[in-house]
């Protein structure tokens, strides 16, 4: 009786913490994850020029890695190429007219400015 | 030669005039809420918004990534982007409107309340809203500071809302926003 007892306990707690960490799962760690995609700045706009939707499918949401040249710059946020923007999540020195690579989230294609924005950016080199 | 040089002088000319028309930031923040009294918090803030406004007639464009929206809770914002916002099929919201006898001059330090009317497509789906108050100012770095709250209704954009959570979540949602626009 008591085992039984004790094992519906120890089920319930396991239950229980499962369920906790399944509500109050962590967030994507953006700079933790491997890139699927290596790309320069420019090819990439194109690609969004080109055809916004299959190139939306292909980048929404996904972590890549994005090389190009530091044109624009302040706090937290990194231009690449005018045609790139990141957010960094936490703010760091990049040299303008860099040549820099930056690992982020594509959030989506700015067709007001014709821009590529990406969020929780870091800057890889 | 002249008349070449004049003619590019006035092309060049008239180009920097039409950039100084507008102003624009690229991360606009907006917040939303739809809380229930004494459930968890369901808020969420976007700070990658792109607004540009012409102040040569107040009108304004406002564009929203959807997965940028932030919250506290990883797991109710994969269900916000996957069950609600369906942010794969429609990754941007945008605002396109315009601010009623928007006077650029007019605008200092102090708060001034203007009304904007405009649409609002979320979700696939468009609506207008008329007549909405925002506060604008010009701060000493001579930026333009738009910011307001608006409610809307879940029905209105197609967005259903499951029994089981039904409770828990508000089928008005309130949305804040606040734009520190900077001359193009």
């Amino acid at each position: 009786m008591k085992k039984k007892l004790l094992l519906l306990l120890g089920i319930l707690a396991i239950g229980s913490v499962l369920a906790y960490n399944y509500i109050y799962q962590d967030h994507r760690n953006i700079s933790e994850e491997t890139a699927e995609y290596k790309v320069t700045s420019t090819n990439l706009v194109e690609d969004f020029i080109k055809d916004v939707s299959t190139t939306q499918d292909k980048y929404l949401n996904k972590t890549i890695e994005v090389t190009g040249i530091v044109t624009a710059k302040d706090a937290n946020s990194v231009t690449l190429d005018n045609v790139i923007f990141c957010t960094l999540s936490n703010s760091s020195t990049v040299a303008l007219h860099s040549n820099t690579t930056i690992k982020g989230r594509c959030i989506g294609f700015d067709d007001l400015l014709e821009e590529v924005k990406l969020d929780q950016c870091t800057i890889i080199k | 030669m002249k008349t070449v040089l004049t003619l590019i002088m006035a092309c060049i000319l008239s180009v920097s005039s039409i950039a100084q028309d507008k102003y624009l930031t690229k991360t606009g923040q907006i917040t939303f809420e739809a809380s229930v009294p004494s459930f968890e918090e369901v808020k969420a803030k976007n700070e990658a918004t792109t607004v540009i406004l012409n102040t040569e007639n107040g009108e304004f464009a406002a564009l929203v990534f959807v997965k940028a929206f932030r919250f506290k809770n990883a797991l109710m914002e994969e269900h916000f982007n996957e069950n609600y916002a369906e942010s794969d099929t429609y990754p941007k919201a945008n605002f396109k409107g315009k601010i009623s006898d928007f006077d650029f001059d007019s605008l200092n330090t102090t708060n001034k309340k203007m009304l904007y009317s405009g649409t609002l497509e979320f979700h696939g789906k468009t609506n207008t809203l008329t007549d909405l108050p925002m506060t604008i100012s010009k701060n000493e770095a001579g930026q333009i500071v738009l910011s307001g709250t608006f409610s809307v209704n879940v029905d209105d954009f197609d967005i259903e809302i499951p029994k089981v959570v039904s409770n828990k979540l508000s089928k008005t949602v309130d949305v804040a926003f606040s734009f520190t626009l900077k001359k193009k």
